[in-house]
């Protein structure tokens, strides 16, 4: 009995995978080649500049209205902090944080700051279900906490490990990351509270390609002060905030390993196989069925004709 | 179950009516025709339930915590490990387990092998029920938790991996609650709705599989976005959704293995003839196709370290690690299905069932865990994080229980159907 | 917000000015010309301004090396000698002539469009000091801290969260989760 009814319902069956194969490939098809905003703005920063003076930290907590750190951005003794092993990383109260790196063979400490780098294409944006993430063409990666259903996939794809929870919260939650200023500054075309505050000029905003151009002159005239690298020119896809070093980048805690391509790029695979299962499957498996029961329903339509006679 | 066959014949229930002709009240077959007294009294005999409310004791309580006070009241609130257990067991582990569900539907309405019968029902629920609670987890993990159907209609990101896993799993528990209505239908009495859902079969079966292999493939896609997080032995950019895919057919074969030696170990009262006898044979062709997909995921396995050049990395410490992990959790099954099949001893491929359940519970932690930020540190749960993984999974296996006691899963109506 | 940004106007606009140094054309600069003490204080908020000892640091600098080739010495950098090695003495010796004070304003970006522009890189004010002093205190072993050189001011406080407005042993400590 059931095989009959199956040869009934099969077309049914074909149609439902159809409707579902024309439904969802229209989705997935945005899997975005997005390359960045060519005006994009940027910053780079100069790891030989920086003395560790924590006035970016300050003026990100006043700009961004953070609550108040453990400490104040005067105290010096955060740079011994270690959790897990870990440096001290961005979290629900801090935007960005200054680490110090003590360097073999260097008389003195390098210090590197770090926030969101806003990525060109954004492994945060594209992981978002929710589209929670935008990139502006401003250049700054935004968030919206408003369509944010807190699954942290954002955490889990940033090469960074930048965007952070606020965990500490029931009914409010949201991520909490570097947002570049963009509301209260970026968009204005002004500089953000972190650069302005920077007594060193270790933090030079402008349009990123202006500052590969600046970064690739410093390099070019003083081949001896500096690794001959744009951290982040071409790192995940390329990144609006990008850094200089006179070391080598993984002795001041920079992930050397990160992909020089976008992290999209990674999921592509993936994504490419979805419209074939879509589509083939239905069809495939109808197939299959049909070659599985033929002993069957010809028995059963043999039967059916045998009492009819 | 001792309680029932000697002083009350017309139990267990398998029919709409009593001995005396009488009907039996939908609440007497909530309380398995027991009274109230006596269902209490074989209720609090059983150790088990001692242990549940044991357990019940604290994890409730952890829950009003984690809801009232935030996730970091009860988890390390780890910016480092964005995912915790909630996510690492409950959904990565839970859903590989209940890929049973489409499986049998497969193997018995699509190649139309009538031999998988008696057991596609438990297929089918453990299937829904192992996605049902892997959802529960998921809303305990979720920030914002009360916009769970976001993703369905408030602010779309199409192209995201996880709107993929977000719609398949939300369409195919659908799919999988029509799969089972039937059940529940013969047992309320409600003809007409099982005869609709009968002739859904065949496309619910085909959407299951499509969807199915789509989802499990992409939890494992799911970690390409982290390629330099994840320890390279555990991340395959190219392979990883295929890894998920192939794991989780035998992932959800032994895990109905398992609870089909549960069941007829402990709930034998509730199977009926055709579901015993059929069991070990049943459970030694599962064997089979466990020990074939393995085999294949093996080689898969294989091959994506080939073609990721990741030799060197077997040399190293996480190296033994992940050679361990596929040794005791693959290979070893892999073998004892083998030899249970060859030799036609049902206990071993259960035994072997077992392992590869764990097994695969301990590859999706791996991923997801373990070996996600290896370059760090390792991030141990916190022990009430621990605890409420403990209380829903508590939770699934007492609805699970329910469920089967109940319903017509491992044994027929006798009545109309 | 507001308030903020008009008091960083007003110091700017209070401190026009800052260094004072008259330059007469046409002939290198000699130490002795320059004033004794140069009150550094155009950008001062969060800390007050700085009194330069400038007849100090000319006993133990040169001149060229913080006003580059615009006293009019010989320089000696590889990449000033392509263009300013007989430039001569400039018109202009004051810091804030050269480096714009609003640095990273649209203005002062947009004038770095021009491609015909080798200057690109200049620092603006604060970075001009901050990148000189600091990189010769370093290296002579000169102060570093910020508050060596210049007191923090009450915004600077506040900024900081230092000083009085410190966080409390009770309240802070928001964070870490555990
Ligand atoms: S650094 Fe991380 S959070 Fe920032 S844009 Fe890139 S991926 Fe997103
Ligand atoms: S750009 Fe703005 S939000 Fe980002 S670190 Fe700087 S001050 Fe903070
Ligand atoms: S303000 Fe500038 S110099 Fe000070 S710590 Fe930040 S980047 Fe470094």
């Amino acid at each position: 009995m059931k095989t009959t009814v199956s040869r009934r319902t099969f077309i049914k069956g074909g149609l439902a995978g159809t409707v579902v194969a024309t439904v969802l490939p229209e989705k997935k098809s945005q899997a975005a080649t997005f390359e960045g905003y060519p005006d994009g703005m940027g910053v780079l920063v100069d790891l030989t500049r920086c003395v560790g003076c924590r006035s970016c930290e300050a003026a990100c907590n006043e700009e961004q209205k953070l609550p108040q750190p453990d400490k104040p951005f005067d105290d010096f003794s955060v740079f011994d902090e270690i959790h897990h092993g870990q440096k001290r990383r961005t979290d629900e109260t801090r935007y960005t944080v200054v680490n110090r790196y003590d360097v073999p063979g260097l008389d003195h400490p390098l210090f590197r700051k770090i926030q969101c780098n806003h990525c060109q294409e954004p492994a945060c944006l594209t992981s978002c279900f929710v589209n929670a993430y935008t990139k502006t063409p401003e250049g700054a990666v935004i968030y919206n906490p408003n369509v944010c259903v807190g699954c942290r996939t954002c955490m889990i794809a940033c090469p960074f490990n930048i965007p952070t929870f606020k965990y500490s919260s029931a009914f409010n939650p949201r991520i909490m990351k570097c947002i570049f200023c963009y509301d209260t500054r970026l968009k204005e075309g002004r500089p953000p509270a972190c650069v302005e505050a920077c007594p060193q000029e270790a933090l030079t905003f402008g349009k990123r390609n202006k500052l590969l151009e600046i970064g690739r002159q410093r390099i070019r005239e003083t081949p001896d002060k500096y690794e001959d690298h744009i951290y982040g020119e071409h790192e995940v896809g390329g990144t609006a905030w990008m850094y200089l070093s006179s070391v080598p980048f993984d002795q001041v805690g920079f992930d050397t390993h990160v992909p020089k391509e976008p992290i999209l790029n990674y999921v592509k695979d993936f994504l490419g196989i979805v419209p074939m299962v879509l589509t083939v499957w239905p069809a495939l498996f109808a197939g299959f069925h049909l070659l599985a029961t033929r002993k069957d329903w010809l028995k059963n339509k043999n039967e059916d004709t045998h009492e009819e006679e | 179950m001792r309680f029932f066959s000697h002083q009350r014949p017309e139990l267990p229930i398998v029919d709409h009516v009593k001995p005396d002709g009488s009907q039996w009240t939908l609440k007497e077959k909530l309380w398995l025709g027991l009274s109230g007294s006596d269902y209490f009294k074989q209720f609090f005999r059983n150790p088990v339930n001692w242990l549940m409310i044991g357990i019940f004791a604290v994890g409730i309580p952890l829950l009003f915590q984690r809801y009232i006070y935030g996730l970091s009241a009860v988890t390390h609130a780890s910016n480092d490990y964005p995912w915790g257990l909630f996510l690492g067991f409950g959904l990565f582990g839970m859903v590989p387990l209940s890929a049973s569900g489409f499986m049998l539907g497969t193997t018995v309405e699509l190649f139309g092998r009538k031999d998988f019968h008696p057991i596609e029902r438990l297929a089918l629920l453990n299937g829904l029920l192992g996605y049902f609670f892997a959802v529960i987890f998921l809303e305990i993990d979720l920030g914002m938790w009360w916009r769970l159907y976001y993703p369905m209609i408030v602010s779309l990101g199409p192209a995201a991996v996880l709107f993929l896993v977000a719609w398949h799993v939300a369409t195919y528990l659908s799919v999988q609650v029509a799969e089972v209505l039937p059940a529940l239908f013969e047992w309320i009495g409600w003809l007409k709705g099982k005869r609709i859902i009968r002739s859904m079969t065949l496309g619910l079966t085909i959407a299951g599989i499509i969807l199915s292999t789509l989802h499990q493939g992409a939890l494992g896609a799911l970690f390409t976005y982290a390629p330099a997080k994840v320890h390279p032995l555990w991340l395959s950019a190219n392979f990883q959704w295929i890894h998920f895919f192939c794991s989780s057919i035998f992932a959800g074969l032994s895990m109905v293995i398992v609870s089909s030696t549960l069941i007829r170990n402990f709930a034998g009262w509730r199977c009926d003839d055709e579901f015993k006898n059929s069991l070990d044979d049943i459970t030694i062709k599962l064997g089979k196709g466990c020990s074939l997909a393995m085999i294949t995921y093996l080689v898969i396995k294989v091959v994506a370290i080939a073609h990721d050049q990741e030799w060197a990395y077997l040399l190293t410490g996480w190296g033994s690690y992940y050679l361990l992990e596929l040794g005791v959790g693959v290979v070893l099954p892999m073998f004892m299905f083998a030899i249970g099949v060859r030799n036609n001893r049902a206990s071993l491929v259960r035994f072997a069932a077992v392992i590869a359940v764990l097994g695969i519970v301990w590859n999706r932690l791996n991923t997801s865990l373990v070996c996600f930020n290896w370059q760090l540190y390792q991030e141990i749960p916190h022990w009430k994080e621990v605890w409420i993984t403990i209380t829903i999974y508590s939770l699934y296996f007492l609805t699970y229980r329910f469920i089967v006691y109940r319903l017509p899963i491992v044994y027929s109506w006798k009545g109309e159907k | 917000m507001r308030t903020r940004k008009k008091m960083l106007q007003a110091t700017l606009a209070i401190a026009i000015g800052g260094i004072l140094l008259w330059p007469e054309p046409g002939r290198t600069m000699e130490a002795a010309d320059a004033p004794e003490t140069v009150e550094i204080n155009s950008l001062a908020r969060l800390y007050s301004g700085v009194d330069f000892n400038h007849a100090m640091h000319t006993e133990i600098a040169s001149c060229v090396q913080c006003h580059h080739h615009t006293t009019g010495g010989e320089v000696t950098d590889p990449n000033c000698i392509r263009c300013h090695a007989k430039s001569g003495e400039a018109d202009t010796v004051s810091c804030k002539e050269c480096h714009s004070s609003d640095r990273f304003s649209k203005d002062d970006l947009s004038k770095r469009d021009n491609p015909a522009l080798y200057h690109i890189d200049k620092p603006g004010l604060k970075g001009a000091y901050h990148l000189n002093c600091v990189t010769c205190h370093q290296k002579t072993g000169g102060p570093t801290g910020c508050q060596d050189c210049h007191t923090m001011t009450e915004a600077g406080e506040k900024m900081f969260q230092t000083g009085q407005h410190a966080p409390s042993e009770t309240t802070g400590g928001e964070h870490s989760g555990h």
